[in-house]
């Protein structure tokens, strides 16, 4: 994990390192030039001072507005510039946690250190950070007002699409994850509904609560991240080394979803979220997969669940919409060996995107308008949760202001 | 002539006078009855159409009347349609300037701007009637039809479009009005036709019954004035009915077919005809290395094992992955200026891509 140069760095309490970062954080919206990064006490006093300062100038120029959604992790409230109320902003107030009452919530450090390091047309926007009262942390963000993907997706009988369109969203869906990688920053948790779309049509990508930046060798990375059903099978056997490619997997299952219309494979549990990987996919062993049977979690399946890894003919069957060649990409990107699995550059290289049809132009994408409800909807959610499946064992609150 | 004054009104009679006789060949209606005069908008002297036969079928040749002397072709000679040589010259010049300059209102961001351009317009034409500055006004409008070649084509298609739309509204208004003359002759009929039955169902009753004759006329006429009221009401529901369709009509028509949606397309191809690109997936963001070239293999022995434990690989985990981010930590805070960063800070924070990551690089 790379170094973030914070001025407190070791020495201080969990509190003072809380506070003194989103001071920090809040000084960086005025400038990229961190103060008291030289290191003298005095300078680090008034740098905290000129922080203070800074931090209440950039809570001064958004005005809080309706609240849009409230979770367990994050309360999104509707905002606007204080000099001009047509720009609207979504201002995520991430909760004062229970599990780290001391500091700061690793969802939150998590988003802000990779969110203000992302600029793209893809990728969601974090306008500025500041502190308020009782030093909760304040993201302001990008306000996407038209819903995420998985509303379309679902609707299948208000909303029809095509090949067109699926490569139209692949391809927003695509350049923003290979952005992230990129920069060398993982997202880990892509599904439908991180896919925020903005007014425009365009498909941004949001959440980056389990996001963390490529890990040095033999540092070991947690295998708990990413959605279930969207959770690479190198993940689910409990692989500790991964790489950009369990991004990519996500995609080729958002991709499978985009086309057949429910999630490709819907496990219950991680057991049987492999099972149905093998049964849809193909079981891994050393033959497709050298050296799968040593990882951690591997889990053998006996001969009469083991199917041997589909065919292209299965594809061209059950994802025909795309054609031969966009079945091409989705079976490079659903391949079980990650080593052998499209990277997300390789992915924006196929051919499949100067293939016909070309793809459809933002502004006759169809939409359905989620309205601000959905947005405060998608960001106050924790990573890796399915909303209300299974895997979300938090009581949420109920919300009786929200409609 | 033998002609008696007084007997035409002076002005008409005059014109007459002038339209009997060629310039050119001084030959009158009177001997020719068939006489033909015609114009040619190069210079608008009128001569008759045998002096045209005669003087321009060999080829263009300069214009006969005394003191004019330019060149005219006989293909460009017509009938002269208003009778003031003036007026039919200036409305030639309208006709001309104005199929180069047809941009439309809608083409305008305020109603302003569209006058001002009209004014403009209005000045290059007083210039070509009035023969002021007419080498130079010509230059003008031969530039912009050069320059807006497109835009000119685009906006004749509407206009072509918007009287074909026209015409067809006339003719299904006509078509409408038709129908409901032969509605309301029908009804007419109809009434004739029960007035008559009535009486007659009268006289049998009258003829056939023992009763009062006062009280069954009585009767017979009050069930009429029953219908009949009934059915103007009827009548009355109806036209109001058509009233609200007609008051609706425009909207439903521009709305529909002819006008409005019609006018939207318009507008539509006004925003630019799209031009179409190769797809590319990257949209346009193109990340390159200045400083270094991304080799395929570092060779370090810290690497090694990375690259040959299995328990490391099977994952997926790529060594390549932590030697482009190790290069690309390494050269990151080249060719950032923090006191240029610091004078544009004001201008844009957010702008460039990536540049927060190079800025975070730096500072390490």
């Amino acid at each position: 994990m790379a170094v973030s140069p914070l001025p407190a760095q070791n020495g201080t309490s969990e509190i003072k390192l809380s506070a003194a970062k989103a001071k920090s954080l809040a000084v960086r919206t005025g400038s990229m030039s961190k103060p008291g990064n030289q290191g003298a006490a005095t300078a680090k006093a008034k740098g905290a001072e000129l922080a203070e300062q800074l931090n209440e100038e950039t809570r001064q120029k958004y005005v809080k507005g309706k609240k849009l959604g409230e979770g367990t992790y994050a309360i999104v409230y509707l905002g606007h510039l204080k000099d001009d109320p047509q720009s609207l902003v979504a201002i995520k107030k991430i909760k004062v946690n229970t599990e780290y009452r001391e500091g700061l919530a690793m969802d939150a450090v998590r988003e802000l250190k990779h969110l203000q390091e992302l600029s793209h047309p893809n990728i969601i926007a974090l306008h500025s950070v500041f502190s308020s009262r009782n030093q909760n942390l304040n993201l302001v963000l990008e306000y996407l007002p038209q819903g995420d993907l998985e509303m379309l997706i679902r609707d299948v009988e208000g909303i029809r699409y095509g090949a067109a369109e699926v490569k139209t969203w692949m391809g927003m869906l695509g350049r923003a994850v290979w952005f992230c990688h990129e920069n060398f920053v993982l997202h880990r948790d892509i599904k439908p509904n991180n896919l925020l779309i903005a007014a425009d049509g365009e498909i941004k990508l949001a959440d980056f609560g389990l996001a963390r930046s490529f890990s040095d060798p033999y540092r070991g990375m947690t295998s708990q991240v990413i959605t279930r059903w969207y959770r690479p099978p190198e993940l689910l056997f409990g692989a500790r080394f991964y790489s950009g490619t369990v991004d990519v997997w996500s995609m080729g299952m958002v991709f499978a979803e985009l086309i057949l219309r429910r999630p490709f494979a819907m496990g219950t549990t991680d057991i049987n979220q492999l099972e149905l990987i093998c049964q849809n996919i193909g079981t891994p062993n050393e033959e497709n997969w050298p050296g799968v049977t040593k990882l951690e979690g591997y889990v053998k399946f006996d001969n009469l669940n083991s199917q041997p890894v589909k065919g292209r003919d299965f594809y061209l069957g059950t994802f025909g919409l795309i054609g031969s060649v966009g079945v091409d990409l989705l079976m490079a990107m659903l391949t079980l060996d990650p080593r052998k699995r499209s990277t997300a550059r390789q992915v924006l290289d196929h051919k499949w995107w100067a293939t016909d049809p070309r793809p459809t132009a933002k502004r006759d994408l169809p939409r359905k308008g989620g309205g601000p409800a959905k947005m405060g909807e998608d960001l106050k959610r924790r990573g890796g949760e399915i909303e209300d499946g299974p895997g979300d064992k938090v009581a949420r609150k109920l919300n009786f202001a929200a409609r | 002539m033998s002609r008696v004054p007084g007997k035409k009104g002076p002005v008409p009679g005059r014109a007459g006078e002038d339209d009997d006789i060629c310039p050119v060949c001084k030959s009158s209606r009177y001997l020719n009855q068939n006489m033909k005069f015609l114009i040619n908008p190069e210079c608008y002297h009128k001569m008759c159409e045998s002096c045209v036969d005669r003087i321009f079928s060999s080829g263009p040749a300069p214009c006969p009347v005394a003191g004019c002397g330019r060149t005219l072709r006989k293909q460009r000679f017509r009938k002269q349609i208003l009778q003031d040589i003036r007026i039919e010259r200036e409305v030639d010049i309208r006709r001309r300037v104005n199929a180069v300059f047809n941009r439309r209102q809608e083409e305008f961001e305020t109603l302003r701007d569209y006058n001002n351009y009209l004014e403009e317009v209005e000045i290059l034409i007083f210039n070509l009637i009035n023969k002021t500055d007419v080498e130079e006004t010509e230059k003008k409008i031969a530039a912009y039809a050069a320059d807006h070649r497109s835009t000119i084509s685009r906006n004749k298609a509407l206009a072509h479009e918007e009287s074909i739309n026209i015409t067809a509204e006339a003719e299904a208004q006509r078509e409408q009005a038709r129908i409901r003359r032969a509605e309301d002759l029908q009804e007419e009929e109809d009434e004739r036709r029960e007035r008559e039955e009535g009486k007659r169902a009268l006289v049998e009753r009258l003829a056939n019954s023992k009763g009062n004759a006062d009280a069954i006329v009585q009767e017979i006429e009050r069930a009429q004035v029953k219908r009949s009221s009934a059915k103007g009401e009827k009548a009355n529901l109806e036209r109001r009915k058509e009233n609200a369709m007609a008051t609706q009509d425009p909207f439903g028509v521009t709305n529909g077919s002819a006008g409005a949606g019609f006018k939207i397309a318009g507008l539509k191809k006004v925003v630019e005809p799209e031009i179409e690109k190769d797809y590319d997936p990257y949209g346009g963001t193109a990340l390159e290395h200045e400083y270094y070239v991304f080799q395929d293999q570092y060779e370090h022995s810290w690497l090694d094992k990375a690259r040959t434990n299995p328990e490391i690989t099977t994952g997926g985990y790529d060594v390549g992955e932590y030697c482009a981010r190790a290069m690309f930590e390494a050269f990151a805070g080249l060719g950032c200026f923090i006191e240029d960063e610091l004078g544009a800070r004001n201008v844009a924070v957010d702008s460039g891509t990536a540049t927060a990551a190079a800025a975070m690089a730096a500072g390490r």
